[in-house]
C-alpha cells in the first residue's frame, strides 16, 4: 500500500477522534469506533503483505473481532438496555473545543516533537498525524462528562498509540502484542460492567453527578 | 521455577475459588496459595543475594530490588491474607457481604498478588506493562467492593486515571524500545537489551520517554498531581486491599519506574531525571502535608500519607548517593507500617462502623492492642526515633542537604507539619473521651496477630537487618 493510501487511513482515523469530540449520539460515536479501530486493523493487514508477518496477521484478525466487531457491539447493547441515545455534554463548547484540536493538532506538527516524529524520517507525516491523534484523544476523555464518551476516549487513544507504534516501527513480539490486546477486552468488559453500575446507582452517566467524594 | 510456581499457585487458587462453594476451602486455599509464594520469595531472594540477578527463564529476570519488592508483597500478601479471613467473617456476621462476595475477594485477590509478582519479575518492560495494568483491573471490583455509589465512584476514577496514565506510559515504554528495534531479537524486549543497546537511544527520545514514563507509572505510584485517584480508591477499598496498594502496589509501580530512570541515565545527564523526581516527590509530601493537617477521614488520612512517603521515598532517588539507601529502607519500613495502620484501621472500622475521625472516641480504651499497633505506628510512619523510618529520613536528608538544601529545609519541615498533622488526628481518636455505646474489647484475635507480626517484624528491621537483606539492599543502591 503506498503512503498516500496509509495517511489516508491514518487521516479517518484522526477524523473520528474530531467527531467524536463533536458528536452528540451514542451510537453514532459507538459506530465510528467500530470504524477507527478498523482502519487500524487495515492498517496491520497491510503490515502483514509488506512483511509476510503472519503473525501480524494474526494480530490483526484478533483486533479485527476484539475491537471492530466486539466492543462496538458491546456498546451498543449498552445504549440500547440503558436507553442511552444521547451522550452528555463536553466542559467546553463546540467553538473552544475546535480551538483546542486545531492548538493540540498544531503542535504535534511543530518541531518541539520532531524528535518523536522523526523516529522514521520516511514516515513523518504519519507520526505527526498519529501524534495529533494521541493528544485529541487524550482531550477527548478530559473534555468529556459522560462515561460511555471516556471509554471511548481511552480506547481511541490505545487506537492511536498503537498507529504511532506502527508508523515507528516499534511492533512488540507476537505473544506480548497478544497480551495487549487480552489485556484490552479485559478492560472492555470491566468498563461495561462498571458502566451499568454508575447508571444503576447514579441514574446517568454524567460523571459530574458522582460527587460523593470529599477531602 | 520458583517465579513460576508463584504465579501458577496464585492462579491456580484464583481458579479454583471460582468453583468451590465452601467458604472455609476457600480461605484455606488461599492461605496455602499465599504461604508458598512467601517461603518461594525468600528463596528467590537467597539466591538473587548470593548471585545478583536471578534469572531461570528469558521471560523472568529477579534483581536485587525486584528481590526486595518480592518479599514486600509476599509478606504483606501473606499477613493481608490471614487478616481477610477473619475481616470478612465479621463482615458477613454485620450483614454486609455475602459468600458470593467472599468468593469474588480471594478471587480477586489472588490476581492481584499474582500481577504484582508478575510486574517485578517480568524481563520485557511491555510485559511489565501489561501486569501493571492486570494489577489496575484486578483490583478495580475490589474497590467497588461494597457496591456503594461513593465505592463506585472511586473505582471508576481509578480505573480511568490509572487507563490514561498507563497508556501514556506504554508509550514511553514504547520509545525505550527504539534503540532495539532496528537489531531483531524476535520483537522481544528485555530490560537487559534495552540496557545493551543504550548508545542507539537517542537522547531527546529517552528524554521524552522518561517523561512519559514517570507520569504514566507516577500516577500509579501515587505522585501529585496525578494522585487524585489514591485517596478515594485506598480509603473505598476493604482495610486488607487498602493494605496492599497502599503498602505493596505503590512500590511495584516504583521499581518499574526506577528501571526506566538507569536507562535513561546512562544517555543523558543523570540530573534529568534526578530533579523530575525530587520535583514531583517535593510537590507530593507538600500537597500530601495540607491535606493531612484538615483530614476529617482515618483511611484518607493513611492514604495521603502514602502519597506523602512515596514523596519522600522519590526524593532519595531523586538526591542519590546515600538518599539511594534512604529510600530502599523507607520503601521497606513504610510498606510494613503502612499495612500495620491500615489493618489497624480496618479493625476500627469493624468496631466503630465509620471512617470519621470525628466518631472515633476513646479508641484506646475501647481497642487497646489495636489502639497501642495504631500508635505504635504512627510514631514509626511519621519518623520518630528509634524506628527506621527516622533513620531512612536521616539518611535521605543528609545527602540532600549537600546538594539541594533548600529542597531538603522543605522536606523536613513539611515532615514536621505531618508528625503535627497526624498528632492531632490520633489524639482526637485514641485519648478523647470514649464512646459509650461502643462495647470495650478487641473482636478477635485473628485481627491482632497479623498487624502484631508485621510490627515485630518492623521494630527488629529496625534495629538489625539480616545479612542476605544487607546485600540486596547494598546491590540495589550500586544499581539504582
Amino acid at each position: 500500500m503506498n503512503i498516500l493510501n496509509l495517511h489516508f487511513l491514518l487521516a479517518v482515523v484522526f477524523g473520528i477522534i474530531i467527531f467524536l469530540h463533536i458528536t452528540k449520539k451514542n451510537f453514532g460515536a459507538a459506530l465510528s469506533y467500530g470504524l477507527q479501530s478498523l482502519m487500524i486493523a487495515v492498517i496491520l493487514f497491510n503490515s502483514f503483505f509488506e512483511t509476510g508477518n503472519v503473525s501480524l496477521l494474526f494480530i490483526a484478525l484478533l483486533i479485527f473481532i476484539v475491537k471492530v466487531i466486539i466492543a462496538p457491539v458491546f456498546f451498543i447493547k449498552l445504549i440500547q438496555k440503558h436507553e442511552l441515545t444521547f451522550s452528555v455534554s463536553t466542559y467546553l463548547n463546540t467553538p473552544l473545543t475546535l480551538i483546542i484540536i486545531a492548538i493540540l493538532t498544531f503542535a504535534a506538527h511543530s518541531q518541539k516533537f520532531a524528535p518523536l516524529t522523526g523516529i522514521v524520517p520516511a514516515n513523518q507525516a504519519l507520526l505527526s498525524l498519529a501524534l495529533a491523534s494521541i493528544f485529541l484523544s487524550l482531550f477527548l476523555v478530559i473534555n468529556r462528562k459522560g462515561a460511555l464518551s471516556q471509554i471511548i476516549g481511552i480506547l481511541s487513544l490505545e487506537n492511536s498509540i498503537v498507529a504511532f507504534t506502527i508508523f515507528a516501527g516499534l511492533e512488540q513480539s507476537p505473544m506480548l502484542q497478544l497480551g495487549i490486546i487480552f489485556n484490552i477486552f479485559i478492560w472492555l468488559v470491566i468498563a461495561r460492567v462498571f458502566i451499568s453500575m454508575i447508571y444503576k446507582h447514579f441514574g446517568s452517566l454524567d460523571i459530574t453527578t458522582m460527587n460523593n467524594l470529599k477531602d | 521455577m520458583e517465579i513460576i510456581f508463584i504465579i501458577t499457585t496464585l492462579i491456580i487458587t484464583a481458579l479454583l475459588n471460582i468453583l468451590i462453594k465452601r467458604r472455609f476451602v476457600i480461605e484455606f486455599f488461599s492461605i496455602i496459595a499465599s504461604s508458598v509464594a512467601l517461603f518461594e520469595s525468600i528463596v528467590v531472594a537467597l539466591k538473587v543475594s548470593a548471585s545478583g540477578v536471578y534469572s531461570p527463564f528469558v521471560f523472568f529476570s529477579v534483581d536485587s530490588l525486584g528481590a526486595i519488592v518480592m518479599l514486600i508483597i509476599a509478606c504483606i500478601g501473606f499477613i493481608a491474607t490471614i487478616y481477610s479471613i477473619q475481616y470478612l467473617r465479621q463482615e458477613t456476621a454485620k450483614g454486609i457481604i455475602g459468600f458470593t462476595r467472599v468468593r469474588q475477594y480471594f478471587v480477586l485477590l489472588n490476581i492481584f498478588l499474582a500481577a504484582m509478582f508478575l510486574a517485578v519479575t517480568a524481563n520485557s518492560p511491555i510485559f511489565a506493562w501489561i501486569s501493571i495494568e492486570a494489577t489496575t483491573l484486578s483490583t478495580a471490583f475490589l474497590i467497588s467492593f461494597y457496591n456503594k455509589p461513593s465505592a463506585i465512584e472511586a473505582a471508576w476514577k481509578y480505573l480511568i486515571i490509572n487507563s490514561i496514565g498507563l497508556l501514556l506510559g506504554f508509550l514511553g515504554t514504547l520509545l525505550y524500545s527504539t534503540s532495539v528495534s532496528s537489531l531483531g531479537e524476535n520483537g522481544f524486549v528485555s530490560w537487559q537489551s534495552l540496557m545493551a543497546n543504550v548508545a542507539h537511544l537517542d537522547p531527546l527520545i529517552a528524554k521524552i520517554a522518561f517523561i512519559f514514563v514517570l507520569i504514566g507509572y507516577g500516577t500509579k505510584v501515587g505522585f501529585a498531581p496525578m494522585h487524585t485517584w489514591l485517596p478515594d480508591a485506598h480509603s473505598k477499598a476493604p482495610a486488607p486491599i487498602s493494605a496492599l496498594l497502599s503498602g505493596v502496589l505503590l512500590n511495584v509501580a516504583l521499581v518499574v519506574l526506577l528501571r526506566f530512570k538507569i536507562i535513561t541515565d546512562a544517555v543523558v545527564d543523570q540530573h534529568f531525571t534526578q530533579n523530575l523526581l525530587i520535583a514531583f516527590g517535593l510537590f507530593s509530601i507538600a500537597i500530601a502535608t495540607f491535606i493531612i493537617l484538615n483530614q476529617k477521614n482515618y483511611k484518607r488520612l493513611l492514604a495521603y500519607s502514602s502519597i506523602e512517603n512515596m514523596g519522600i521515598i522519590a526524593l532519595g532517588f531523586g538526591f542519590g548517593g546515600l538518599g539511594i539507601l534512604g529510600a530502599i529502607m523507607h520503601m521497606i519500613y513504610h510498606s510494613l507500617v503502612k499495612s500495620v495502620l491500615f489493618l489497624s484501621a480496618g479493625t476500627i472500622f469493624l468496631k466503630y462502623s465509620s471512617t470519621k475521625i470525628s466518631k472515633i472516641g476513646g479508641a484506646l480504651a475501647i481497642l487497646p492492642m489495636t489502639g497501642i499497633f495504631f500508635i505504635i505506628g504512627f510514631l514509626v510512619i511519621t519518623g520518630a526515633p528509634p524506628f527506621g523510618i527516622f533513620f531512612s529520613k536521616i539518611l535521605i536528608v543528609s545527602e540532600g542537604i549537600k546538594t539541594y538544601p533548600i529542597v531538603s529545609v522543605l522536606a523536613l519541615f513539611l515532615m514536621a507539619i505531618v508528625f503535627i498533622g497526624f498528632f492531632k488526628h490520633v489524639s482526637a481518636m485514641f485519648f478523647s473521651e470514649k464512646s459509650k455505646d461502643i462495647k470495650i474489647g478487641e473482636n478477635s484475635v485473628w485481627l491482632i496477630i497479623p498487624p502484631a507480626i508485621l510490627l515485630v517484624i518492623i521494630i527488629i528491621l529496625s534495629f538489625y537487618i539480616p545479612p542476605f537483606l544487607s546485600r540486596l539492599i547494598n546491590d540495589a543502591v550500586s544499581h539504582y
